[in-house]
């Protein structure tokens, strides 16, 4: 799918990127993602995020899993790891525990994340790890051109669903809500502006930040979750909308007619790093713990 | 182990007891054989085990038939196993560490303990026992060399033990009472001479009577010997060691509830059989009628206890066999001076 | 009546207590096995916990007791503590003759025939009947202490050390008001009955050898050895998820890691913990995670991803019966294979397997050492049989483990993208982490060039894949480190043993005692399975008439590893018992090779 359209990229985004001065983030290798692809916002977003919130390029980890959107990694001038299918928030988690001070990204589709990956999240949301989780959700499989995913709607015909899909999608946004995510958010890849600001925040976020980006397949699905259509749906949060009401998030992530964009949900409580801190204060190990990161820093 | 055939119960660990488990299973091979018996040890010989004096001391030694014999025999060796009651209507055995055991024949051989006159018993304690494997190495182990000890009484198993002692180099003084010589039964005059033998033969002999009998016994005083004897007329003995032979008891009590006739010893035909059909006695604890004297009496010794084990074993499996005794039970003076009976003859 | 040889005046001794967990069982074996190595004898202990009796709680703790070093447990116990009549029935087949079993004289429940011990005792074995539960009631006002009196009568008959008794129960119960005090009266209490028994067997304790291989001696078991390596060598992250009989690995540290200002996380399965595994290891830190079987079935994909991608990862897997589910509480060696072919591609990765408590330790630490240097996965194999055994092991006064041993990294030119995966001399690549500035980098499981971008071409897969197995070479001369050892006769042999993890124990054993019976013998054990050290295994079949394999597998993995590696034929003793194979079975297996001459071998072996 992807070396054909290279150049195209080329054309279209290299003189962009140049000037927007986030060039220090960017790797030398190039997105080989389809034009058009939902995903092109993420390569414009998440430097342009890291920037505006001064975190350094080698500080930064990207993990992903295996996808389209997973091949992120590859675009970013980060550190970076590119996992298996389904584990990029078990790696992350990993790296997170052995190192607070790296800002640790990890990104997936919807396949990677609720599919294969979908045992993973309740547990990097319940743990409340300082890590940021951008969730691509075109509800289709692209690398593997075109198979059904988990949040797929009834009725949507692909090669491995020839008859349709007959399986109730999935609404991530009210299970990570319920699996005790500290940030949720959804943004969409038509609206890269807000996108940019929301992984800002996601990342700015102390805690597990679960971003939802519904993003368009342009070459596998012509037909449901396309530009156009999501483009007349998606609304924005109301003006009167308080993120600090877990009931008022669930109520507006249950409306998958109308997406609403925006910070739906965000909470503090302490993270995974802080639970772990608290055990090692508790076996007497802090000077320990003090000694080993300040030799690290 | 399928329990094809009857099972025989036998209770006792003796000479009696293992003799009847053996024919026992010549005779019924099917059959299931269970020998219980109060010992740690598998059944050996206690008319033995004056031997522990003369260097023997390790209980393989003793026994009647090696370890593997059991398994081999299909005999179920239930040792240190106490019987707290026979129930005679079910048929049931209850052991002391409450476990139930079924039988079809019941052998009662449990044997005799050594008697202890009363006016003795409250210095039990001070007293040494010489009636297990375990009394017999104490005893020796206790001992010093050349060691003192006094026996009173002097049954027959006792003097067997006194002129070991003796032999090996011991000092023995024997404390002559009524029951020296049991189960001997001496004519008159007999006594007198038996006594004089036994100084002979290197113990030192004091009549009990003679000095008033025995008025205590108790723990020797510091840097004298463990124990001492005082009797009526004021005269002690010190000794490293006492030990009583006065005969024995027959052990009987877990049978009181069984409702079997009990005079000292259980009441056993001439087949050996109490009055009750599925148990039968043999050994000394039996009293077997004497047509003769008219009596119940007692059969002493090894010959004899053995003979009532083949016995009552074939008895169990249906013979009807008298109880006769072939055992000699004259004491006398041998050629060389010393003193022998026929008690002493063991295999 | 046989009756043994008259022993030397060392001490080997073999005690079984069995009964439920309920009644203390383990607790009296950790009492006593803790005492006896205070007091100086050498130990080997393990505990096991049959499934074939109905409901739970029914274990044994086994122990040898010796003066001189032994390597394996005895099949037949000297001394039995019954603590349960039904549990401990089954067992009594176990004492050896002239052996003791010491067991309560009184039951409170009416038995019914057949349920109590003295009626199964073989007429050569001495009973020791007990009123444990009488004269734990009058030492404590209750019964929960039985376990204590009977190890107290045990320590009276045989006139041990009464004093480490009284320290470790004093240790082992301090924190409980009131628990130590009625445990020691407990003690008391059997030890003066103990004392006053006649000791009818012939169960004779020699002194315990005082010297210095006894001073400072620890007792602990394979978990808890791999731990101390782990903990000496510097481990930072711990990712695990429970698993029999890997879980005492996890719990320890669970305790011990942040002690040392270290984490540890459970995860949600086994995926996740090896995932993290790796996820920490790629910021440089000493990670590792600990499951059995059908976990590391779990892990091998991600195995393949920390090959690949050449990420230092340390996995302590702990073998049990299978497959699939199998046999959680048995011991087995059954996944050889899956640790060192398993996953899909060439994936080599280095596994190494100890054969003795002391030997987890060092591989628990040198595991980070190689995964460090060489970049890569290692496994390092247990099971249940090493992972629950206690041996006494005399540790030294520093840690034997290198605190670095990355390749000294070198920074990119300006400008210039970071050669990760850098070809070199000894294809170890220079490795930055992450924070580390100028040398952003990404890794993957993809093919990738010398940047870690991915690649499919033909040619850099040949380069890279040889890059991936030819560094793990200088594994075989990692430093300080036993990748092999040969034991027994040297020079030209009759049967040679090669084995690997506790089953070396009982080959040892088994030389030994075939060559007190004249069979030149020798055996080697092999700790580095992967990549195999050819060389010197290959040395040592030269001088054997036949190669013997004893391993606790149905396959004869280790014997197919061998003949895969080298091409040569080897005899497959290859059983599943579920328990450590029977020395008198190996030494029977020797004794007919050496009869029959090689060209019979596989033939007997086979016939067997």
């Amino acid at each position: 799918m992807a070396e054909a359209h290279q150049q195209i990229y080329l054309e279209d985004k290299l003189k962009e990127v140049r000037e927007s001065g986030r060039l220090e983030y960017r790797s030398k290798a190039l997105p080989t993602w389809c034009p058009g692809c939902g995903y092109f916002a993420m390569a414009g977003g998440v430097p342009a995020a890291l920037n505006s919130l001064g975190i350094a390029p080698q500080d930064t980890v990207v993990v992903s899993g295996i996808g389209c959107s997973s091949r992120f990694p590859f675009f970013v001038n980060t550190y970076g790891f590119h996992t298996l299918h389904g584990r990029v928030l078990p790696v992350a988690t990993g790296i997170k525990v052995a190192n607070d001070a790296l800002t640790v990204i990890a990104v997936g589709g919807d396949g990677d994340g609720f599919a294969i990956g979908g045992g993973h999240v309740p547990h990097a949301a319940r743990r409340n790890i300082d890590i940021t989780y951008l969730l691509f959700d075109n509800g289709i499989y692209g690398l593997t051109k075109g198979q059904t995913s988990p949040t797929s709607a009834i009725g949507f015909r692909t090669p491995t669903s020839p008859y349709t899909n007959p399986d109730q999608p999935l609404n991530p946004l009210l299970m990570v809500l319920a699996y005790g995510a500290t940030w949720v958010g959804q943004a969409f890849a038509g609206h890269p502006q807000q996108l940019e600001e929301l992984i800002r925040q996601a990342i700015a976020h102390r805690g597990f930040s679960y971003l939802h980006i519904l993003s368009p397949c342009v070459t596998f699905d012509k037909t449901d979750k396309t530009y156009d259509r999501l483009e007349q749906r998606v609304r924005s949060l109301p003006a009167n909308h308080d993120p600090q009401d877990f009931a008022a998030a669930m109520r507006q992530a249950m409306d998958v007619e109308t997406p609403p964009m925006g910070l739906l949900y965000v909470n503090e409580r302490p993270t995974l790093a802080d639970a772990l801190d608290g055990i090692v204060v508790k076996a007497g190990g802090a000077e320990k713990r003090a000694r080993k990161v300040a030799k690290a820093a | 182990m399928a329990a094809v055939g009857k099972h025989h119960v036998i209770i006792g660990g003796g000479i009696s007891g293992s003799q009847a488990a053996d024919t026992l299973r010549t005779l019924d091979p099917d059959s299931r054989i269970t020998l219980i018996t109060l010992s740690r040890l598998p059944v050996y010989n206690r008319y033995d085990l004056p031997q522990v004096f003369r260097g023997r001391q390790d209980w393989r030694d003793f026994l009647v038939q090696p370890p593997e014999y059991y398994r081999r025999s299909r005999i179920s060796l239930r040792r240190a196993t106490r019987v707290a009651n026979v129930d005679a209507t079910r048929r049931i055995i209850t052991l002391a560490h409450n476990e139930e055991l079924r039988y079809d024949t019941l052998l009662v051989a449990s044997g005799g303990r050594g008697y202890l006159p009363e006016e003795l018993a409250e210095f039990l304690p001070l007293l040494d026992s010489f009636t297990s494997f375990e009394d017999a190495v104490t005893v020796r182990r206790r001992l010093p060399e050349g060691g003192h000890v006094i026996m009173i009484g002097g049954d027959m198993i006792g003097l067997d033990l006194a002129r070991t002692m003796v032999e090996t180099g011991h000092r023995v003084t024997l404390v002559a009472g009524p029951q020296t010589f049991w189960p001997h039964r001496l004519e008159a005059g007999e006594r007198k001479q038996f006594l004089a033998v036994l100084a002979k033969m290197g113990m030192q002999v004091v009549e009990s009577e003679a000095h008033g009998n025995i008025e205590t016994i108790e723990p020797g005083a510091k840097g004298m010997p463990a124990r001492r004897i005082v009797f009526g007329d004021n005269t002690d003995l010190r000794a490293d060691s006492i030990m009583a032979f006065c005969g024995l008891v027959p052990s009987v009590e877990f049978m009181l509830g069984s409702g079997v006739d009990i005079e000292r010893g259980l009441l056993v035909s001439r087949s050996l059989r109490t009055t009750n059909e599925a148990i039968y006695a043999a050994g000394d604890v039996c009293q077997i009628w004497d047509q003769d004297e008219k009596r119940y009496r007692f059969y002493y010794g090894w010959k004899n206890v053995r003979a009532m084990g083949e016995l009552a074993a074939r008895n169990i499996v249906g013979g009807d066999e008298p109880w006769s005794s072939n055992q000699d039970e004259s004491l006398r003076v041998q050629e060389n001076g010393s003193l022998y009976s026929p008690f002493w003859e063991y295999a | 009546m046989t009756r043994p040889a008259k022993e030397t005046p060392s001490t080997d001794i073999q005690v079984a207590i069995c009964g439920s967990a309920g009644e203390g069982t383990i607790a009296a074996g950790d009492i006593l096995r803790s005492a006896l190595a205070e007091a100086g004898y050498r130990i080997i202990s393990f505990d096991t916990y049959p499934p074939e009796i109905r409901g739970f709680g029914k274990c044994i703790a086994r122990l040898r007791v010796t003066t001189e070093q032994a390597y394996s447990l005895k099949q037949q116990s000297d001394v039995l503590i019954a603590l349960n009549d039904e549990h401990a029935i089954p067992h009594i087949g176990e004492v050896r003759d002239f052996g003791a079993v010491i067991y309560d004289g009184h039951s409170i429940a009416k038995l019914p025939e057949g349920g109590h011990v003295s009626g199964h005792l073989r007429a050569g074995q001495l009973p020791y009947p007990v009123s444990l539960r009488e004269l734990c009631e009058k030492a404590t006002g209750g019964n929960r202490s039985r376990n204590i009196v009977a190890l107290g009568f045990l320590a009276g008959v045989y006139q041990l050390p009464k004093d480490a008794f009284l320290r470790i129960i004093t240790k082992k119960f301090g924190k409980k008001p009131g628990v130590a005090e009625q445990n020691q009266a407990a003690f008391e209490t059997g030890y003066t009955v103990g004392e006053a028994a006649f000791r009818l067997d012939d169960v004779v304790f020699g002194a315990p050898k005082r010297d210095a291989a006894t001073r400072d001696v620890v007792m602990i078991n394979g978990n808890a050895a791999t731990v101390r390596g782990a903990v000496d060598a510097g481990i930072d992250c711990f990712f695990g998820y429970p698993i029999t009989p890997a879980t005492s690995i996890m719990e320890r540290l669970a305790s011990e890691m942040p002690k040392h200002g270290k984490r540890l996380l459970q995860t949600e399965d086994e995926i996740s913990a090896i995932a993290a595994t790796i996820g920490a290891g790629y910021t440089g830190a000493r990670a590792a995670t600990a499951t059995s079987g059908p976990g590391l079935s779990l892990m091998q994909e991600m195995l393949g991803l920390g090959v690949i991608a050449e990420v230092p990862s340390v996995v302590f897997v702990s073998q049990r019966g299978g497959p699939s589910t199998g046999m959680p509480t048995k011991t087995e060696q059954s996944d050889l294979s899956a640790a060192v072919h398993g996953g899909h591609g060439d994936a080599q990765k280095i596994v190494i397997a100890p054969t003795n408590v002391e030997g987890c330790y060092r591989c628990g630490g040198k595991a980070f050492e190689m995964a460090e240097a060489y970049q890569t996965p290692v496994v390092v194999l247990l099971d249940l049989y090493l992972s629950n055994r206690y041996e006494t092991v005399q540790f030294g006064a520093r840690p034997p483990f290198e605190a670095n041993c990355s390749k000294p990294r070198a920074k990119a030119a300006p400008g210039e993208p970071y050669r990760r995966f850098a070809l070199t001399e000894d294809f170890v690549s220079p490795r930055a982490l992450p924070g580390e500035p100028g040398a952003m980098h990404t890794i993957t499981g993809l093919e990738h060039n010398e940047l870690g971008r991915p690649n499919d071409q033909g040619d850099m897969h040949e380069r890279m894949s040889k890059k991936r197995h030819e560094k793990l070479k200088a594994a075989l001369k990692h430093p300080d480190f036993t990748h092999c050892k040969r034991f027994g006769d040297e020079g030209r042999i009759k049967v040679g043993m090669l084995a690997w993890g506790s089953t070396f124990g009982e080959c040892l054993e088994a030389m030994f005692k075939a060559r007190a019976e004249g069979i030149p013998c020798a055996a080697m054990k092999v700790v580095m399975l992967s990549p195999f050290p050819v060389e010197p295994v290959s040395a040592f079949m030269d001088d054997c008439d036949v190669v013997l394999v004893p391993e606790v597998n149905y396959e004869g993995q280790f014997a197919r590893l061998i003949q895969g590696e080298l091409g040569r034929p080897v005899v497959s003793l290859a059983r599943v018992p579920g328990v450590p194979l029977p020395v008198d079975e190996i030494l029977e297996t020797i004794r007919r090779l050496a009869a029959s001459g090689p060209r019979d071998a596989a033939r007997l072996v086979r016939a067997a």
